[in-house]
């Protein structure tokens, strides 16, 4: 009998795995065939190379401004640390206010209509005066992405501080814990999933605040080299950097994933049994040593 | 249970109330009306009732969560005012933080009291032992069932030191087998350690087979409409709920509260 279960669970993970490798040859024979139609079609003349560019002369572009004049780089430095500067600035200032509007019930009446206000005005359209104000340069470039993606944290670290468990606030009530063993022990872990939730969509929003700055200042950028490429005509090398971008924004997505995984582990099956493992082996150790 | 004149000189008592009453919405809704009592050191006593005759909210007069309209509860001879350190409380869910281990969980009331030491963790290790929980002490919350959850909850509760446990229902969200089984480690545990226990439940099996004395209690208003002793041998397995003298009491209970 337990021959029998063993045999069909084995093949049942055989079966698992064939539905799972010809899940992917379709996904790649749709891929190809697309690339092959794109292809074909700029070459028979029904699109127009122009504005749509081949993909082979796509990958020759990636290749020329990857390698062979590897101009990208200093374009793709300038962006990168421009988003990251302007994300952690602007999530310490939303995770800050959030706490402060959060643990202060008058500060949030009273700046609640703000909120509202700040919330449905669409945040890019003050970028222009952003600039009018702080002049060209990075200060204003991270201005403008502090201010786009500002609001995912300190929404989110808000309701995380607000929307504290009933049934935990009394259990330590009961324990008799004091307003700071709450505030740490209770409030901040409770939190830490929503702010993270938060930050992913603040550095999400932070490479589209980067291109809006590198729009309006042409300087230095991938998005003024967007810019540029697309005024020269030169669309394939625009579509390179596009999807560079494409690339830059998956990898922020599976960068802050894994960050998420380390910080709030207790979400996570993985993460569980991995802390749990090493809380075991640090009890050992003490235990070992005392 | 034994009259309130009788309190001032019996050292027995550890817990009484004396015309404790409580009202909610400026006085609208009466939770609790006229509730005498005295119970013993050692004792175990369930409140059982109908949703509304107010048992948790006498539960929560005595943990100090809320405080009574009229009347006034002594604990220990000194009237309770908030929670304090002699009194616990365990809810009916595990209320556990699950970004700590089962081990730091039951830590928690020592944390609040100051900085933990070697014998702290060693007492709470041993009282994940007392719930059958030793192999789980490394354990998140997410990797526990229900019941052994309720167990962490039971061992934090013991961890406070407090000598008298207050128990809202604690096994009350849990399957039939479960809460016969917990309630059987519950009696072994309380022995053990010799805590005066208040357990509200709505089952009146469970609350005479736990019990020295039950308070059946009515609702609208919520009051104390019996006190009932249970005198039935220790240590009680589950097939004394068949016996004669068990069916007896309940059928007590049942004509206490269809008398109102």
């Amino acid at each position: 009998m337990a021959a029998t279960n063993v045999g069909s669970y084995e093949h049942s993970t055989a079966k698992l795995h064939t539905v799972a490798i010809k899940r992917m040859a379709i996904h790649a024979i749709i891929f190809f065939c697309f690339i092959g139609l794109w292809e074909f079609g700029s070459r028979m003349g029904w699109l127009d190379p122009l504005f749509y560019p081949r993909p082979s002369a796509i990958l020759h572009s990636f290749w020329l401004i990857y390698v062979e004049n590897g101009n990208i780089w200093f374009h793709l430095y300038a962006t990168m640390s421009l988003v990251l500067f302007g994300w952690i600035a602007g999530s310490v200032l939303g995770i800050a206010l959030g706490s402060l509007v959060g643990f202060n019930p008058l500060v949030r009446r009273f700046l609640k209509p703000y909120v509202i206000v700040l919330e449905a005005t669409p945040r890019i359209a003050v970028a222009p005066l952003l600039i009018a104000a702080l002049g060209f340069g990075s200060m204003s470039k991270i201005a403008i992405i502090m201010l786009v993606c500002f609001f995912a944290p300190f929404i989110n670290t808000l309701s995380g501080v607000v929307n504290v468990n009933e049934d935990r606030l009394e259990l330590f009530r009961s324990l008799r814990a004091s307003k700071m063993q709450v505030l740490r022990k209770l409030v901040l872990p409770d939190a830490i999933p929503v702010i993270m939730s938060g930050e992913r969509l603040a550095l999400t929003a932070a490479l589209s605040g980067a291109l809006v700055a590198e729009f309006i200042q042409r300087d230095q950028g991938i998005g003024s080299l967007i810019l540029v490429y697309t005024r020269n005509l030169n669309m394939a090398s625009a579509f390179a950097c596009i999807f560079t971008l494409t690339v830059l924004g998956f990898l922020i997505f599976k960068g802050m994933e894994m960050l998420d995984r380390y910080i709030a582990f207790w979400k996570y099956e993985e993460g569980r049994v991995r802390i749990s493992q090493k809380r075991r082996e640090k009890m050992k150790g003490t235990s070992h040593v005392g | 249970m034994i009259h309130p004149n009788m309190a001032a000189i019996d050292q027995d008592v550890v817990v009484s109330g004396l015309n404790v009453g409580k009202t909610f919405a400026a006085g609208t809704v009466i939770a609790l009306q006229d509730a005498t009592f005295n119970i013993k050191r050692g004792s175990f006593v369930s409140l059982v009732g109908p949703s509304g005759c107010g048992k948790s909210t006498l539960l929560r007069l005595v943990s100090g969560l809320i405080t009574p309209s009229s009347g006034e509860i002594n604990v220990h001879g000194t009237p309770v005012l908030g929670p304090r350190s002699d009194i616990s409380m365990m809810f009916q869910k595990a209320t556990l933080l699950d970004w700590r281990t089962a081990l730091e969980n039951v830590l928690l009331p020592t944390e609040f009291q100051r900085t933990l030491t070697k014998a702290d963790k060693s007492r709470a290790m041993e009282l994940l032992e007392l719930v059958g929980l030793k192999d789980f002490a490394f354990s998140f919350p997410a990797q526990l069932s229900g019941g052994m959850q309720q167990r962490v909850a039971l061992a934090r509760l013991l961890q406070t030191g407090a000598d008298i446990l207050l128990l809202d229902e604690p096994f009350g969200a849990l399957d039939e087998f479960t809460r016969e089984h917990l309630n059987i480690e519950l009696m072994r545990i309380v022995a053990e350690v010799g805590a005066t226990t208040i357990f509200v439940t709505h089952n009146i099996t469970e609350a005479i087979f736990l019990a020295d004395q039950v308070v059946v209690m009515t609702s609208r208003p919520g009051k104390m409409a019996k006190i009932i002793d249970v005198e039935l041998e220790r240590p009680r397995a589950l097939s004394i709920q068949t016996s004669v003298a068990f069916n007896k009491l309940v059928e007590d209970v049942r004509d206490t509260l269809e008398a109102v």
